[in-house]
């Protein structure tokens, strides 16, 4: 079941260290779902994280996580939350079942539920065989798994996962991705999922919180931020006898009013920016004929999530 | 009819109540003290715990045997009061072993290993967390310090050797349980103090065993060679903490004759205060996430 009251708000949410804003003046409605918090190294995503979680105050604003103010009620709102964290955990010589079964413990489940419950919570992350295998026998990937089932066993109603797929080959970041959406949509577990890798954002998430240096550069529903947005990208075949006639064609369409992207000086990818299709597309006939350029082939132009981050940057 | 049922497995929503942050409490206190005893690890992860233990109890032992072999010639003034167990040197060796050791893995291990974090995004807090911490040093500890006391009052009871009375009885049990409570409090603050300041175990040993070994001998030199005030004894963390339990009793050790009760139990609940604020200030200061 889908709840429309946000899982995460915050208001003008900001955090200081010294001389440096982490984040700055945020605010913030994550939604139910699968919610990707993109962002370059740096970008605010890790103490915004640590803020959900009540690990600290923010220096201003506020933040409220499942209708829970972190910092005044951390304990009972983190035994709803399961977290992921980024960097390399566990102690090499546990079997992963005692691990999971510690901190569902830990998390608040009953001593007598917490076994059977990280047992399963193995089994649902494909690691059911290997439950009893000591941590550090594991490889990188099953590590991330054990990782993944910590944070489910003691059944969250949202969890936090902090570039879960950092280390891991293609076939296993897309196990692990699927497992995430798996989580989410079967049993109903709200996920804020740490991210800089922007393509598997846009290939699991329902929402999208992008910050850039610590401010907010864009929110909402990832099918908002991304797909078809009006514009077209020209590809030209480059030919010998007409070495100028990309930067002919967007000198061209520059003069006609649209925003032109051009991927410099030799390149036959051309970008059209703007939401008037046939417009565009006259003028781009228009353009490529009178440059006598040759065009290999015109598509619709897809927004990405980067498109975002390059926006901000200009 | 078959008892067999298919048991209906798979990850599922979970009804029940939560324990909260009691028993996030108390399930890192019961983990803590497995995992420092070596409990559910590998076999030469308990070796140090168990020889340890083996030691502390080795001087009740013998005297339990020897009361058994001699019975009552033990009697009277050749038989040693209840505290000074805790004071034979090879009670006193297990206690440094345990505190340098033992301890330090209570909480470095976590920092090292990530644990710390994922600790702190469950209810747990600092202050919880540390709780938790100390309360499984304090309790494993009391293996070392307080247990090995208690058995031997129960070995005198049984021989018919020990306190005359319940009352009496309970009396001496109660002022072994506060000595080797008060003892275990000491040691763990001045452990848990300097095994914070760092985050490789055998560095923490070094320095739990710098700081209580060298206290000692530096203030045995400064009190027996130099003649400085018996006070100075104050600055010895091991010998200051083993005192409770002879002023418990009502009496005194040798080296600590000419120091006053109070000045005794100040000079505890100082070192006490200088591990859980140096614990204290490491931990304010460390980030989780």
């Amino acid at each position: 079941m889908i709840s429309v009251v946000p899982v995460i708000t915050a208001s003008g949410l900001t955090m200081q260290f010294g001389q440096q804003r982490a984040l700055d003046d945020l605010d913030v409605a994550v939604e139910s779902g699968v919610t990707g918090l993109v962002g370059a190294n740096g970008a605010g995503k890790t103490t915004f994280m640590s803020l959900v979680l009540g690990l600290r105050p923010p220096t201003s604003g506020t933040v409220e996580v499942l209708g829970f103010d972190p910092q005044h009620d951390g304990a009972e709102l983190r035994s709803l939350l399961g977290y992921g964290p980024e960097h390399h955990i566990m102690p090499d010589e546990m079997p992963a079942s005692d691990f999971v079964k510690h901190i569902a413990e830990v998390r608040g489940m009953p001593r007598a539920e917490a076994r059977g419950r990280a047992s399963d919570a193995l089994w649902l992350v494909g690691l059911g065989e290997e439950r009893f295998r000591a941590l550090g026998t594991m490889s990188t990937g099953q590590r991330q798994r054990v990782k993944l089932a910590q944070a489910i066993a003691a059944d969250p109603r949202l969890i936090l996962l902090d570039e879960p797929t950092d280390g891991l080959d293609p076939v296993q970041r897309d196990e692990m991705l699927a497992l995430i959406r798996q989580i989410s949509a079967e049993y109903g577990i709200d996920v804020l999922l740490s991210s800089h890798l922007l393509e598997e954002v846009e290939r699991i998430c329902d929402n999208v919180v992008a910050l850039d240096a610590g401010r907010l550069i864009a929110q909402g529903p990832l099918d908002a931020l991304v797909g078809d947005d009006g514009g077209v990208v020209v590809e030209l075949v480059d030919v010998a006898d007409r070495p100028g006639a990309a930067a002919a064609v967007v000198e061209s369409l520059g003069r006609y009013g649209f925003e032109v992207r051009h991927d410099g000086l030799g390149g036959t990818r051309i970008e059209v920016l703007g939401s008037d299709a046939d417009a565009i597309a006259d003028a781009v006939r228009d353009a490529v004929a009178a440059a006598e350029a040759r065009v290999g082939r015109i598509v619709r132009r897809r927004r990405r999530l980067e498109d975002l981050f390059e926006g901000a940057e200009r | 009819m078959s008892d067999a049922r298919i048991l209906d497995r798979g990850y599922r929503r979970f009804e029940g109540e939560r324990a909260g942050l009691r028993g996030s409490v108390g399930s890192l206190t019961w983990h803590t003290s497995r995992s420092i005893l070596g409990l559910g690890r590998k076999a030469r992860y308990k070796i140090v715990p168990v020889f340890i233990i083996v030691i502390a109890f080795l001087p009740v032992i013998a005297f339990l045997a020897l009361t058994i072999l001699v019975g009552d010639l033990l009697e009277g003034e050749l038989r040693p009061d209840y505290w000074e167990f805790s004071q034979f040197g090879l009670a006193v060796f297990a206690t440094l072993l345990f505190t340098a050791f033992v301890t330090p893995e209570a909480i470095v291990r976590d920092r090292r290993d990530g644990m710390y974090s994922l600790y702190l995004s469950t209810p747990l807090t600092k202050v919880s967390y540390l709780g938790a911490k100390a309360l499984a040093v304090i309790g494993t500890m009391s293996l070392v310090v307080m247990a090995p006391s208690l058995f031997l009052l129960l070995g005198y009871t049984f021989q018919s050797l020990g306190p005359d009375g319940l009352l009496d009885w309970l009396g001496v049990m109660g002022r072994l349980v506060i000595a080797g409570l008060g003892m275990c409090v000491v040691y763990s603050a001045v452990s848990l103090g300097v095994s914070s300041l760092t985050d490789r175990r055998a560095f923490a040993t070094i320095a739990v065993i710098m700081v209580m070994l060298g206290a000692f001998i530096a203030t045995a030199l400064l009190v027996e060679q130099a003649e400085m005030n018996a006070n100075v004894l104050l600055l010895d963390p091991l010998r200051l903490a083993l005192e409770i339990s002879p002023r418990l009793f009502g009496d005194r050790s040798a080296d600590y004759e000419d120091v006053s009760t109070w000045a005794v139990a100040l000079g505890n609940l100082g070192w006490t205060l200088v591990g859980v604020g140096t614990v204290a200030s490491r931990y304010r200061k460390l980030d989780a996430v």
